[in-house]
């Protein structure tokens, strides 16, 4: 079973949750926790597992053979990530950090003067520990596109997937791109919030999301004694998604995150019970 | 004018609660705008306990490929073409699917079509609500599902540049995303000045280093705060170990208190709820001010 813990807002709990969760169902089952938090993954950090890297992950970029160029200008102007400059009667100027890959320089190319060539935008890890095996996705730095190192993580995850009986998705914070790449994947979605108002405000626009993509979803309350809890039932009931599990904040969690420990806690448990 | 992005890398770490403030007080003695450009989820405005917005505008930042059946010949090339896997085929009818969400819009299925069956419509996939008091602000939201958010930023920052010159404002303030995706590198981009805000935790700590990557690709001085310091007094004593070595100037420490939660679920900036913040938020403008002082000597001498 496929599993994402999402959210919409940054630093409610996702990773400390999926990673207690991950803790919790290995002690039945066999787990793959997946860091799809691409941009800043941290579930090797709180499980302090030393990842190895088994891939890099590639991206298509166009690549200029110059004898056959004819400065004609055409590769910059059907360019639509601006990667790609050019000055009058000079040969054109690719950056490729803003270039997705689309190919359309190359096949709209004259003289056919651009061919296929690649770069690295990200890396694949794998670890191990307390019997938990964790693929964590990393994004590059000043690469722009996340999604596509989510799909790569997930063909990855897609071979090992019948090692499994859980297979949980940490998710990055938003509702952009890679986290609906993410999403696409999940039969089901825990979204993790917050009862303040900014917990409320994003954790709509996540269940906006998950019904438009058609996944179930159910919620986690983290620190459901710092705010108002009925912001949440409220939206939950409007939504018709239930809360499956409540969880206290106590100065103890945040002691044991700052030093990267998992938490233990009987709501973990609970939220175990409520998938299954 | 000044324009200073807030980024943090990581969710949660009180960007939002950190720059409301920020604002309220540069206010009090100067011209500012803000921009938040977190369009996947946009709290300033509710930090600020904003109800009313002036202007509501969408936003066209991104194009969709779109098919006319009748000039189709089911040739496939699109098909073949598309690295977005946003085309499928739909047998029944054998013609091209194209799969929104995943379009990028990027032309080429339109490049390749040898019967221009396929051309590129203008979306409207975000939001950007306006409001003038008590400052103008810009408010950037993402239709749900949609992509884009790189492009959306720019518009927005964009709009409110263009205001903050109208109205000569000193400051422009923009609000990040978290992460170190296209968003953020966006918002990044062109600005004057970035500060980074992190907290005593591994997690925290590592995309702190990853944000200052993309702050130091565009040549932008920075400085950090530590928020909630207190919380793990020993990570924090390495952490500030770290910004010595690494010459990285810490522009406040501020300690974890209850009163930061309690004023978001009141929807009142901190420097209001409780008067005594308003020192530690005018101590970390004197600290931007003097780094972006000395950051344009320093060009000005070379």
């Amino acid at each position: 079973m496929k599993i994402a813990i999402t959210g919409g807002k940054g630093g409610t709990g996702k990773s400390t949750i999926a990673t207690a969760l991950a803790v919790e169902l290995t002690k039945k089952n066999k787990v793959l926790l997946v860091d799809v938090d691409v941009d800043c993954p941290n579930d090797h950090i709180i499980l302090n597992i030393d990842r190895k890297k088994v891939k890099d992950v590639m991206q298509l970029i166009p690549k200029w053979d110059l004898d056959k160029c004819v400065q004609c200008g055409t590769c910059s102007q059907v360019c639509k990530t601006n990667s790609i400059a050019q000055i009058r009667d000079k040969y054109p100027i690719f950056i490729p950090e803003q270039c997705s890959g689309c190919k359309a320089c190359i096949l709209s190319c004259p003289t056919k003067a651009i061919s296929e060539t690649k770069k690295e935008i990200g890396k694949i890890y794998f670890g191990s520990k307390h019997g938990i095996d964790l693929v964590s996705g990393e994004l590059k730095l000043n690469e722009p596109i996340s999604e596509f190192v989510v799909d790569a993580v997930k063909e990855y995850v897609n071979n090992l997937e019948k090692k499994y009986d859980y297979i949980l998705y940490d998710t990055s914070v938003g509702t952009h791109c890679d986290v609906i790449s993410a999403l696409n994947e999940c039969e089901l979605a825990i979204a993790v919030t917050e009862p303040t108002p900014l917990g409320v405000h994003d954790l709509e626009l996540i269940l906006k999301l998950l019904k438009i993509l058609n996944v179930p979803g159910k919620i986690v309350l983290n620190r459901c004694n710092i705010g108002n809890e009925k912001l949440i039932q409220n939206l939950a009931e409007k939504h018709k998604v239930e809360i499956i599990a409540e969880i206290l904040y106590k100065k103890e969690f945040l002691e044991r995150y700052t030093k990267a420990l998992p938490i233990e806690d009987e709501s973990i448990r609970k939220i175990a019970e409520r998938i299954k | 004018m000044k324009t200073i992005v807030v980024l943090s890398g990581k969710g949660g770490v009180g960007k939002s609660s950190i720059i409301a403030s920020l604002a309220l007080i540069l206010k009090e003695n100067s011209k500012i705008v803000v921009a938040d450009c977190d369009v996947d989820g946009p709290n300033l405005a509710l930090v600020l306990g904003i109800k009313k917005f002036n202007e509501t505008k969408g936003i066209e930042a991104i194009e969709k490929a779109v098919l006319v059946e009748k000039k189709c010949n089911s040739c496939k090339k699109c098909l073949d073409n598309c690295v977005f896997s946003a085309i499928s085929w739909n047998n029944e009818k054998n013609k091209p699917l194209f799969d929104n969400m995943r379009c990028e819009g990027c032309g080429t299925c339109e490049i390749v079509c040898p019967e221009n069956a396929i051309f590129l419509k203008k979306v409207e996939n975000a939001k950007v609500r306006i409001a003038e008091k008590p400052f103008p602000i810009f408010s950037g939201q993402l239709k749900v599902g949609e992509s884009g958010s790189g492009k959306v930023v720019f518009n927005i920052k964009q709009m409110a540049g263009k205001k903050a010159k109208e109205i000569g404002a000193d400051y422009l303030l923009v609000d990040s995303a978290a992460g170190v995706g296209c968003p953020v590198i966006a918002s990044v981009s062109g600005m004057d000045f970035a500060v980074i805000i992190t907290e005593p935790s591994p997690s925290a700590f590592n995309d702190f280093k990853r944000a200052t990557t993309i702050v130091k690709h565009f040549n932008i001085p920075f400085g950090v705060i530590v928020n909630k310091w207190d919380l793990n007094k020993d990570f924090t004593k390495k952490m500030e170990k770290y910004f010595q070595e690494n010459d990285i100037q810490v522009l406040e420490k501020i300690p974890y208190d209850k009163k930061f939660v309690d004023a978001l679920v009141n929807l009142i900036p901190i420097v209001e709820y409780d008067k005594k913040y308003r020192k530690v938020f005018e101590e970390i403008i004197i600290q931007i001010n003097k780094e972006v002082k000395n950051e344009s000597d320093k060009i000005s001498q070379k």
